[in-house]
């Protein structure tokens, strides 16, 4: 059996894929090597390798790169143009291949998904196993494998979330993209903040896929985002069973403006949006989140006097 | 003489440092406000101790102490505070208690703008400007010694403007260029500093104050309040009339006061307190790659407090 090392960054769609990702590989045999949590020195080398366009998040995924050059015989870079008919994913992701390829001298080991071209996620896995040396039998086994095990995880992930909304203390959505949620740079600090201060985090990855399109209808007609969608119909899920809802972007994220935009307009309950780029002093962050949690705490005392009245 | 028992409130912020003594029933007994002129450790010391001498004919015990401001963390730890509060909650609850019937506030500092919303007697939301500095205090000095004035005469030289310059207002470097540029067109003196006045107000109401609807009672606060130029255009700009409280920059510190009245004091506070050595220090963490910057508090050379740590292995106490 070849023993192949799979490098893995862990940035951008590693914190949506990961579980696919790793059993699939695992299945096959495969070593997998994930590169380690964002420091600043990923960061650093991310601004160095990246366009001065390219929003914080990509920065952050070309550092991983850099990280796991020589480190591996691969690194999983995908290429998603289109998951779901009439609807597309952020430029970048379809991007993805052929930066990576043109920015580092290094082995790329890719999957084309573009439903709308007609090509699978399945079709895609089986192909990049070919490469790789594996039959299309070995390849749709681990698949299939993969795919269903990953399934069964999300379901008991949204159960677990399930009951956290029956909590007393303040809950507070994260929304926003897995990377950002995630990331040891952008996400963390504000999850740690949030839980010093005692609250329960509901995080907006974890959703049900049931009436997802209809739910986002009731916030935007014309989002063609997938990505952005799932943000939307996780907000529309909880909106009437937490206390309030941090947005989390990275400067400058393309959809989440437009999208954004529509969720700050449509939300009854209190909401922020908090924009992370890469600067290092997280002093505003700290008061914008502290005050928010302060409104939170006032509206349910308040609104725990009126009921009592 | 009967003890009163009263609450200190300290508002430290990047241009000014501001503190107030108040009473059980909230009345201000003593304040003050000085430049924190980048020193804040400073500027605290010379505040208390001034306040010291407003309050030394009477027999007051202080009971509680809160900080506010962006340096509220460090004078915390400093003044042994038992409150520290971000400076939203702290300046919606002071002016609250002057205004029990306000429903925004506007607020222009040195550094940062807010805008805070109320309802009921409770803030239901709030915006800080994020990215961008425009249109602050500070963005106003700079104009000033370019134009070669005192930034406190703005206010009276707006009001004479019949015809005000229009100065792009989205960017303060734009601003800026734009403002040299009507200069040299030959513009009057008068009108560029109303055009910059309407600029910061346009560009306040362009940045956080976007999307907010805003409702009478409207209070404005913080240094840029105290020019009337920049009060006239925003009750243009908005069709409403806007208060100014002339205590309006004490409202910070008021507020934490006022917290502190509900939280009971850790240890005693004596004014001696300021005869201590403090000093502050950065080093950088070589635990990992990160290089986290801790800052270290020190009261007469002895570590009491660090914070600026990502992770446990920068912990220093």
């Amino acid at each position: 059996m070849k023993n192949i090392k799979i490098g893995i960054p862990k940035a951008l769609l590693y914190f949506k894929y990961k579980e696919l990702w790793h059993l699939f590989f695992q299945k096959l045999g495969c070593q997998i090597i994930i590169s380690s949590d964002t420091n600043k020195e990923i960061l650093e080398n991310g601004i160095k390798f990246s366009p001065d366009e390219a929003c914080m998040a990509l920065k952050i995924y070309m550092g991983h790169i850099h990280f796991l050059q020589n480190k591996c015989d691969y690194i999983l870079v995908p290429r998603l143009a289109c998951l779901k008919k009439d609807e597309i994913l952020c430029t970048n992701f379809s991007a993805l291949y052929d930066l990576i390829k043109n920015t580092f001298p290094t082995n790329i080991i890719h999957y084309n998904v573009d439903v709308k071209h007609n090509k699978t996620e399945e079709m895609a896995f089986i192909k990049m196993g070919k490469t790789l040396g594996f039959s299309k039998k070995e390849s749709q086994l681990a698949y299939y494998y993969a795919k269903s095990r990953a399934d069964l995880n999300k379901i008991k992930m949204l159960d677990e979330q399930k009951k956290l909304l029956q909590q007393k203390n303040l809950k507070i959505l994260l929304a926003g993209h897995p990377y950002n949620l995630y990331d040891q740079f952008i996400g963390e600090p504000i999850q740690k903040l949030l839980k010093e201060n005692n609250i329960t985090l509901i995080f907006s990855d974890i959703y049900e896929e049931n009436d997802l399109n209809e739910q986002v209808k009731t916030i935007t007609k014309t989002n063609y985002w997938t990505y952005n969608k799932e943000i939307i119909a996780a907000i529309v899920q909880y909106e009437k069973h937490i206390d309030g809802i941090i947005l989390l972007t990275s400067f400058p994220c393309g959809p989440d403006s437009l999208s954004n935009e529509m969720i700050l307009r449509k939300i009854k309950i209190p909401i922020i949006n908090l924009i992370l780029d890469e600067a290092d002093s997280n002093t505003g962050l700290i008061t914008r989140i502290e005050s928010f949690i302060d409104i939170l705490e006032e509206r349910r005392k308040r609104n725990e006097e009126r009921t009592n009245d | 003489m009967i003890t009163i028992n009263a609450y200190l409130g300290v508002d430290i912020g990047s241009i000014s440092t501001k503190a107030v003594i108040i009473d059980e029933e909230n009345n201000i007994i003593a304040s003050d406000y000085i430049w924190t002129k980048a020193n804040p450790i400073h500027a605290v010391k010379t505040l208390i101790e001034n306040l010291e001498k407003q309050i030394q004919n009477k027999d007051i015990k202080i009971k509680g102490i809160g900080t506010t401001g962006s340096a509220r963390k460090l004078i915390g730890v400093m003044l042994n505070a038992n409150v520290v509060k971000n400076e939203i909650t702290a300046h919606a609850i002071g002016t609250l208690s002057l205004h029990p019937d306000v429903r925004t506030i506007f607020e222009i500092g040195g550094q940062d703008s807010k805008i805070i919303l109320i309802e009921d007697g409770i803030v239901v939301d709030y915006a800080m400007n994020t990215l961008c500095a425009a249109g602050t205090g500070a963005f106003l000095s700079s104009q000033a010694q370019r134009l070669g004035m005192n930034v406190e005469d703005f206010g009276p030289i707006a009001l004479t403007s019949k015809n005000p310059t229009k100065i792009a207002a989205r960017c303060t470097v734009f601003a800026e260029s734009d403002l040299v540029h009507k200069a040299q067109m030959g513009y009057k003196k008068e009108d560029i500093i109303a055009g910059l006045c309407q600029s910061v107000v346009n560009n306040y109401l362009n940045n956080v104050g976007k999307g907010k609807k805003i409702i009478s009672p409207i209070i404005f606060q913080g240094g840029v309040s105290k020019n009337i130029g920049v009060k006239k255009a925003f009750e243009q700009e908005v069709g409403e009339n806007v208060i100014v409280d002339e205590n309006g920059h004490l409202m910070g510190a008021l507020g934490v006061a006022i917290l502190s009245k509900s939280t009971p004091l850790k240890s005693e506070f004596t004014f001696k307190i300021m005869e201590a050595d403090f000093d502050t220090k950065g080093i950088e963490c070589k635990g990992c790659s990160n290089h986290c910057e801790i800052i270290c508090v020190r009261k007469n050379q002895k570590l009491i407090d660090s914070w600026g740590n990502r992770c446990n292995k920068g912990a220093l106490k």
